[in-house]
């Protein structure tokens, strides 16, 4: 496993983004400075794993090392605390995509590193 | 085998995943026509594996339980996805549980019943508080073996805990059955498994499961009418039928947990799947029996008392029956490009 990937694996596997003590704001990926009012008092929060698609599009030309999983589709889903985040969806085809569907946060797959090298886990998301 | 404390089930969760292969692509492709004894079975995605389904059934159980610390999560399976790497590390970060005692049980169909009995043992002494027993496995047969047909792919988990008013059903007892019988196995470095073809029956299946059932009717004193439901293993739709007959079950106590005709033998997952299956309609006060079986060759059987608590508890159960009915058919070459059967 990537050094960077093992220090960030919370935010892959679980969701874990963080929230502003000062005025609730909540972000994912995690942020060290509110975005909305500067504090830096933040702690780390479960994103909910529930959301509704903002926009999508179809891969079928992928970065190296996700061939297999051509055609590839990634969304950006609303979670539920509005926060929106960047991810894969899977279990579905383009055509059966629409703008506004739901969809819930899944564990799967990302990556591997052939056969004999590292697995990499996370988040994706399949229709609710 | 009996408990200091009395232990029950607070949690149960399953997962399979939603592709489908019919039998009769299988047929097809390599017997020119026909079917399995199965009509299809549970294939996992190309990004999924035994850690992806275990997280999944995981916390579908820890939601149903509600219990936020668990003191052990063992995952039984024979298809981890790393030879040497715990598969139980990953579902212990995944689910954010860190002082756990975490390890991989291994032997091959009864994995999951054998973490079911230690992690008993584990609650039912005192030194834990909860503990999480996994079943899954991506099982997978060599193309054109007539295993292919039957090996699928699922996940079923359970929250053990001290027998509560928030526990669904108390184990009342289980005992374990094992000796040196060389059925079925895969040797280091080996792909695919191999099997004695039928030596699967008789010196195997049957002699360990109507050993141990018998073993649990006699320690316990019990009978096959004592219970609503039993739940056997299923490595194709014949065996628990045929097992259950010798042992006196009749049709309706075996019909709700016998899965295999329609997802196939998910192995490690196969008879807690099914018991999930009976827990999904259980009523308060039913009696289950299950009974694993695991190739080497061993049994593990478990009589269980449905509590009051299964009303409520069930009401956060996805359901076995809905996720068998929610599926995508596939082909048979979609099915090698997902399970990794094309060398490039």
């Amino acid at each position: 496993m990537s050094i960077s990937y093992w220090r960030l694996k919370d935010r892959y596997y679980r969701l874990i983004g963080v929230s502003c003590e000062d005025c609730k704001s909540e972000f994912f990926p995690p942020v060290h400075v509110c975005r909305r009012c500067g504090s830096r008092k933040l702690v780390d929060r479960d994103m909910p794993r529930t959301g509704k698609i903002v926009t999508y599009t179809e891969l079928r030309e992928t970065l190296a090392g996700f061939e297999d999983q051509e055609p590839m589709l990634l969304c950006i889903v609303q979670l539920e605390n509005g926060v929106k985040v960047l991810g894969q969806i899977v279990d579905t085809t383009v055509e059966n995509l629409s703008i506004g569907d739901k969809v819930k946060a899944v564990f799967r797959k990302i990556q591997e590193h052939g056969s004999s090298g590292q697995i990499f886990y996370g988040y994706k998301f399949v229709k609710a | 085998m009996k408990t200091h404390y009395d232990v029950g089930i607070a949690g149960y969760g399953v997962y399979l995943p939603l592709y489908r292969l019919p039998t009769t692509e299988i047929a097809r492709v390599w017997k020119g026509g026909g079917a399995g004894p199965n009509k299809e079975k549970a294939v996992a995605s190309i990004d999924e594996d035994s850690s992806t389904m275990a997280v999944e059934a995981a916390r579908r159980a820890m939601d149903m339980a509600e219990v936020s610390r668990l003191g052990a999560i063992f995952v039984g399976t024979e298809s981890k996805p790393y030879a040497v790497k715990p598969t139980s590390t990953i579902v212990a970060q995944a689910l954010g549980q860190h002082f756990v005692l975490a390890s991989d049980m291994e032997f091959a169909c009864k994995a999951a019943t054998e973490a079911i009995q230690v992690i008993r043992g584990l609650v039912g002494s005192g030194m834990i508080q909860n503990g999480l027993a996994i079943g899954v496995d991506t099982a997978q047969g060599r193309p054109g073996d007539d295993l292919e047909f039957t090996t699928g792919s699922g996940a079923a988990a359970y929250v053990l805990s001290r027998s509560s008013p928030e526990t669904l059903a108390t184990v009342e007892a289980g005992v374990s059955y094992v000796t040196d019988t060389g059925d079925f196995w895969r040797r280091q470095n080996e792909k695919y498994p191999r099997h004695l073809s039928r030596f699967t029956g008789e010196p195997a299946y049957f002699h360990h499961v109507e050993t141990s059932v018998k073993q649990l009717f006699e320690a316990y004193g019990l009978k096959a009418s004592d219970f609503t439901y039993a739940v056997f293993h299923q490595p194709n739709p014949r065996f628990p039928v045929e097992v259950a007959h010798r042992l006196g079950f009749k049709a309706e106590q075996i019909k709700t947990g016998l899965l295999n005709p329609m997802i196939g033998n998910t192995y490690s997952a196969s008879s807690p799947m099914g018991l999930a299956a009976v827990l999904d309609e259980a009523k308060p006060g039913d009696r289950v029996m299950i009974a694993s079986f695991g190739s080497g060759a061993g049994s593990d059987a478990f009589a269980l008392r449905v509590t009051d608590a299964i009303e409520k508890k069930r009401k956060k159960a996805v359901k076995v029956a809905d996720l068998i009915s929610k599926n995508t058919k596939i082909d048979y070459a979609t099915y090698a490009k997902f399970r990794g059967k094309f060398t490039k």
